[in-house]
């Protein structure tokens, strides 16, 4: 059904900047970049090494990346800094490089392989190219990605926690506290450190997560959780909405399982 | 010394932009430039690629950068390829269209692909690159392929083997002599790695047959002249055949009976002294003392050999290994699957003492649940001597299906189906399926959801709401089924399961054929006793059941045996219209021999329906043994009204059967999926309520015990879509009455 | 129904502790003593904890901690040992833990994306007609 979509006159016949100027015009003009792309690799083809297939390599990464093809994103992305190492145009190939990857970056749940390789991506944005002004918008999706990291070891040390195997969650949120610091997890992880030491008898570890987390912390909600433990007042047993059939709900249609 | 250049001029450049010459020179104006930095100038430009030759001659205050480049490849093509196709051979290659062309590339590449047709035995292969100009500056690569015969291996032949004779020997090897099939068999091409594997699958042979000492002096494989025969031959030194001796267990560990561990030892004194059964006899320890909680324990085989009665003493000693933990679990790959799906698989917690049986055990059940292609579990050493990380990698593979159907059927007309079942919902665990179907001759709608850890636990939680409609298939009857059924199950014990269920359905038997006998002689008559079932109407069956599920076949202890025992019970009768109870009981006996290749199984079924009110049990809540005697129609066998011209079968209110298979493999390589096996069938259905068949129920039926057997073989296929069974069967023992089924292809069904 | 049990963790017998003295061993002795703890104190480490559990599975109910051995090895600010003790279960609390979670601000592929994205895998049994009863 339906011939290739080689439609359009053979491109042979014009000049690496009309077919380049073609690009750019169905790229702003159309939603979905497919026919961008293909001028532009064809300017790559026809005139290798010109300065035109520099830029409509850079562009090509582009409108991949804005199709959310992100693997050829990534080989256009590569191609050019492979070639131009130089050129003022490779620190937006590299941002764009690891946004291919930031993009992709999934639920706290699953694999966080491409997390780190946004993060190795984007440092090399913010060493390499620190004042370019991708440096600035990779710092900021540093963080984030990196907070998403935290998030990940708090999701095994609140399974671990609600298991009741202490010694493997404080492990994990100890690790928070530690290596991801500037993450806004670090109040949660030190509350759930109250609570872990808390359980296992360990009332003055418990109390120096609790001054930890009431220095620095002082007025996120753990801390509130933390004081009512602290002082053995006011965290009933049965906070509220914690029925039996209500956990059902939240377990199996929601899928929390705290 | 050193220059200083007010401008830069490049000659020879036709394609490449001036700027990104300058690039890789790396030259600014004006900069002061010694010789050295000149020279790696040049290098930066050689190594980039694009340039034949390259000049960079100061003149005076300009430097001259003279270029010849390589010209750029347009098209890569290969010629006189039969076996291997374009597509993989591309793979290979280096040197890519639009980019510059470089002779020792393309020579590189040449050599790449020749590898690649040795390692398909083809070692007579020749390929050569070859350039065809093309305007301006730009080339065509061209690669010409004489692939040669293939090179088989004429003789395999075997030096010192006194106890086996050279063709026994030959049939333990992957690699085959050629034969009369040399075409097809690929087995037969010679590829040295396989050598390798030879060599240990001979040594595997020897020692499993209590060789010890045996070894492969030597494996040389020559060429003839005419490069395109090859004889392959071994040289071994067997050794002498060793029995058990004396065997038993003892413990280094203080506090550590050993007695316990003793009588698990199933090795008789003077059996052939096999590493198989020491390694099977080690698992079984293992798992007792995981079963126990033994931390840090390790069986050490420690053998004394006595040369001059060829026996050897074995003593497993029980040491108290290092104290190693589990510093973190890190689960990869799950792209669908939440973590904690898989991570609630494991036994082991972070921090917990680290028992190589316990992961291994876990991996099982981690590739048991079917989400994952591959699952591969290993530990790799942690931040601290004592600690290690256990590191999951899963490959997922989708697990969700979605199927759409038009039918039209000759009296309800066209209809459609839509079915989506997922086991792995959300990537939480979950199964959930919802299947729709109207308007054709069969209809079952079902809306089914299982929940594995209802509340974070081990406790299954399982749901379904069903709707079947089944017309005149192989019965002259309709019958349609409405009903909810919730039910739990859960650990009672080590290998025990529970589940209870609760389950309330309609059953409506309607439209029997013939139902009104007005005309003797009508051709479609049915049985008295259906249409009786049929006037009762819509029946509502509330009931409740158990079944208790004990399974040593994966946790057991013997590793390559197992017993599954079945029994369920369900009570019908809480409310409802209908009261009886259904018992329902299996045992299942499996047993791998002959080196784990074959597995022997002994099944045997029962089943009885026992009505409590006076009322008869119905067709639909009777047994027919369709599926459990192989050899028969469904429905093709139990009691059967024979004075009606539709000769109704009627089912039983008792069904038992005894099957005794055997698997073996069928000798193809593993990656066709085919295994074979055997079987014999016998057994019965027997026993109604209501006897009294015929057109109006004055003729009765034949409801005694008639033993029914059959005898087959069977084809097993793995395939991408799930294991298919091909059952070739024939009825040694049956009644005059029953339907037989030569052939018929099953789902081979896991129990 | 016959209960199972299920060990966790690591706790030193008291043979081991009592090779342990108090003022003299440093963390390194007594990591070759007794091995390296399963849990530390947030401070740099000045508490070591060497917890072990014991759980009792039974049914369908939830599995329950029946005995837990927690030894804690405290240690004076200059490295030697403060004080070795060695409690159980009777001193741990029962905590409710707090639902509240930090969300994560990068959503992933949305529920529809999630369902068809995993669809491809066909079933024998769609095909082949199973009969049961």
């Amino acid at each position: 059904c339906g011939g290739g979509k080689e439609e359009g006159p053979p491109l042979e016949s014009f000049t690496a900047e009309e077919i380049y100027k073609k690009g750019e015009f169905e790229l702003e003009a159309q939603t979905k970049p497919d026919s961008a792309i293909r001028y532009f690799s064809e300017v790559e083809r026809l005139y290798p090494y010109s300065e035109w297939a520099k830029r409509a390599l850079i562009m090509q990464a582009f409108s991949y990346h804005k199709a959310k093809k992100y693997e050829d994103a990534r080989g256009a992305a590569q191609r050019f800094l492979d070639f131009y190492p130089g050129d003022e145009d490779a620190a937006y190939a590299q941002y764009l490089l690891a946004l291919s990857y930031y993009d992709q970056i999934d639920e706290v749940g699953r694999d966080q392989g491409l997390t780190f390789q946004a993060l190795q991506g984007l440092r090399t944005v913010i060493e390499d190219y620190p004042e370019s002004e991708y440096a600035r918008s990779a710092i900021l999706k540093f963080d984030l990605a990196f907070d998403h990291l935290a998030a990940k070891e708090m999701e095994i040390g609140r399974y671990y926690l609600k298991r009741g195997n202490y010694t493997a969650a404080i492990n994990r949120f100890r690790t928070v506290v530690q290596d991801f610091q500037t993450t806004t997890h670090t109040a949660e992880a030190l509350h759930r450190l109250v609570e872990s030491y808390l359980a296992l008898g360990l009332t003055d570890e418990a109390q120096t997560a609790g001054a930890i987390l009431g220095y620095n912390y002082q007025s996120s909600p753990f801390y509130d959780d933390s004081y009512k433990l602290l002082t053995g007042r006011g965290l009933s047993m049965e906070a509220k909405g914690n029925s039996w059939l209500n956990q059902v709900y939240r377990q199996v249609i929601r899928g929390e399982w705290l | 010394q050193s220059y200083s250049f007010s401008n830069v001029v490049i000659e020879g450049s036709t394609r490449v932009d001036a700027t990104t010459i300058l690039g890789f020179a790396g030259i600014e104006r004006g900069a002061a430039i010694s010789a050295a930095e000149l020279n790696s100038a040049y290098q930066r430009l050689q190594n980039s690629g694009l340039f034949e030759k390259i000049e960079v001659v100061p003149q005076g205050s300009t430097l001259v950068i003279r270029v010849q480049e390589y010209p750029t490849i347009n098209v890569i093509s290969f010629e006189g390829n039969k076996r291997l196709k374009d597509e993989n051979l591309a793979e290979l290659l280096q040197s890519q269209s639009r980019r510059a062309y470089s002779p020792a590339q393309a020579e590189a590449d040449a050599a790449a692909i020749t590898e690649l047709y040795a390692t398909r035995g083809r070692i007579a292969a020749t390929v050569k690159p070859r350039i065809i100009r093309r305007s301006d500056n730009r080339v065509d690569l061209v690669f010409d392929i004489t692939e040669g015969k293939v090179v088989e291996i004429e003789r395999l032949s075997f030096v010192g083997n006194r106890s086996f004779s050279d063709r026994r020997l030959r049939q333990v090897l992957e690699t085959k002599q050629a034969g009369i099939l040399r075409t097809f068999i690929a087995s037969d091409t010679f590829i040295a790695e396989r050598i390798e594997l030879d060599k240990q699958l001979l040594r595997d042979f020897y020692m499993s047959r209590g060789y010890v000492d045996f070894q492969v002096l030597d494996a040389s494989a020559e060429v003839t002249r005419e490069r395109d025969a090859f004889f392959v031959t071994f040289t071994v030194q067997e050794g002498q055949s060793y029995d058990f001796g004396q065997v038993g267990v003892s413990s280094e560990i203080e506090g550590v009976d050993p007695t316990e561990f003793g009588d698990l030892v199933t090795i008789r004194r003077g059996a052939t002294y096999s590493p198989g059964v020491v390694e099977n006899n080690i698992t079984r320890m293992e798992n007792l003392a995981l079963r126990k909680g033994l931390n840090f324990v390790r069986f050490e085989p420690r053998v004394t050999k006595n040369a001059q009665n060829q026996t050897i003493d074995l003593n497993f000693v029980m040491v108290r290994g290092e104290r190693v933990f589990v510093e973190r679990i890190d689960i990869e790959g799950n792209t669908t699957t939440l973590d904690e799906v898989v991570r609630r698989q494991f036994r082991t917690v972070e921090g917990d003492p680290f028992n190589p049986r316990e992961v291994r055990q876990s991996a099982e059940r981690i590739r048991a649940l079917g989400y994952f292609g591959d699952a591969r579990v290993d530990a790799q050493p942690g931040s601290s001597p004592d600690q290690v990380i256990v590191n999951v990698d899963v490959e997922e593979q989708p697990t969700g299906s979605l199927s759409f159907g038009l039918s039209y059927g000759v009296e309800s007309g066209a209809g459609f189906n839509i079915g989506f079942s997922e086991s792995n919902f959300l990537g939480r665990g979950q199964s959930v399926g919802v299947n729709v179907s109207t308007g054709t001759d069969s209809v079952n709608s079902s809306i089914s959801f299982a929940e594995p850890a209802f509340l974070g636990r081990d406790l299954r939680f399982k749901f379904s709401i069903f709707y079947t409609e089944t017309n005149s298939e192989n019965s002259r009857y309709d019958t349609r089924n409405i009903g909810i059924s919730p039910s739990i199950d859960f650990p009672i014990s080590e290998n025990g399961r529970l589940e209870l269920r609760y389950k309330i359905s309609e059953d409506v038997i309607s439209d029997v054929e013939g139902s009104e006998a007005s005309v003797p002689g009508d051709p479609d008559v049915s049985s008295a006793i259906l249409r009786e079932e049929a006037d009762r109407g819509a029946l509502i069956t509330s009931s409740v059941g158990y079944s208790y599920n004990y399974d040593t076949r994966r946790t057991g202890l013997n590793p390559t045996g197992g017993l599954l025992l079945r029994f369920s019970q369900d009570f019908a009768g809480l409310g409802g219209d209908v009261q009886y109870i259904s018992t329902n009981a299996l045992a299942l006996a499996e047993r791998k021999v002959w080196n784990e290749d074959v597995t022997l199984r002994a099944i045997f079924e029962g089943g009885a329906i026992h009505m409590l009110d006076d009322n008869p049990s119905r067709v639909t809540d009777r047994f027919f043994g369709n599926g459990k005697i192989r050899g028969f129609e469904s429905n093709g066998l139990g009691p059967r009204d024979l004075n009606v011209s539709n000769e109704d079968a009627l089912g039983g209110n008792y069904f038992a059967v005894a099957r005794f298979e055997a698997d073996f493999p069928l000798g193809l390589p593993e990656e066709y999926g085919f295994t074979g096996g055997a079987f014999l069938d016998a057994g019965s259905v027997w026993s109604l309520d209501n006897v009294n068949g015929g057109v109006d129920g004055t003729d009765e039926v034949d409801d005694g015990f008639h033993l029914r057997s059959s005898i087959g073989l069977s084809v097993f296929w793995t395939t991408p879509i799930g294991p298919l069974r091909f059952n070739f069967a024939k009825a040694l023992v049956k009644e005059d009455y029953d339907e037989e089924r030569f052939f018929d292809l099953t789902i081979s069904t896991k129990f | 129904c016959a209960p199972v049990y299920r060990n966790h963790g690591y706790a030193p017998e008291d043979t081991a502790l009592a090779q342990i003295t108090v003022g003299k061993d440093t963390r390194d002795t007594v990591a070759e003593i007794v091995g390296r703890p399963s849990a530390a104190g947030l401070l740099n480490d000045e508490g070591w904890y060497y917890v072990q559990s014991r759980y009792r599975h039974f049914g369908a109910r939830r599995p329950e901690e029946i005995e837990r051995q927690v030894v804690a090895i405290s240690f004076t600010p200059n490295g030697t040992v403060e004080n070795v003790e060695r409690f159980g279960l009777e001193q741990g609390k029962v905590v409710p833990l707090s639902r509240r979670v930090t969300e994560s601000n990068i959503k992933g592929v949305s529920l529809i994306g999630q369902l068809l994205g995993n669809i491809g895998q066909f079933r024998a049994d769609q095909f082949i007609p199973q009969e049961e009863r």
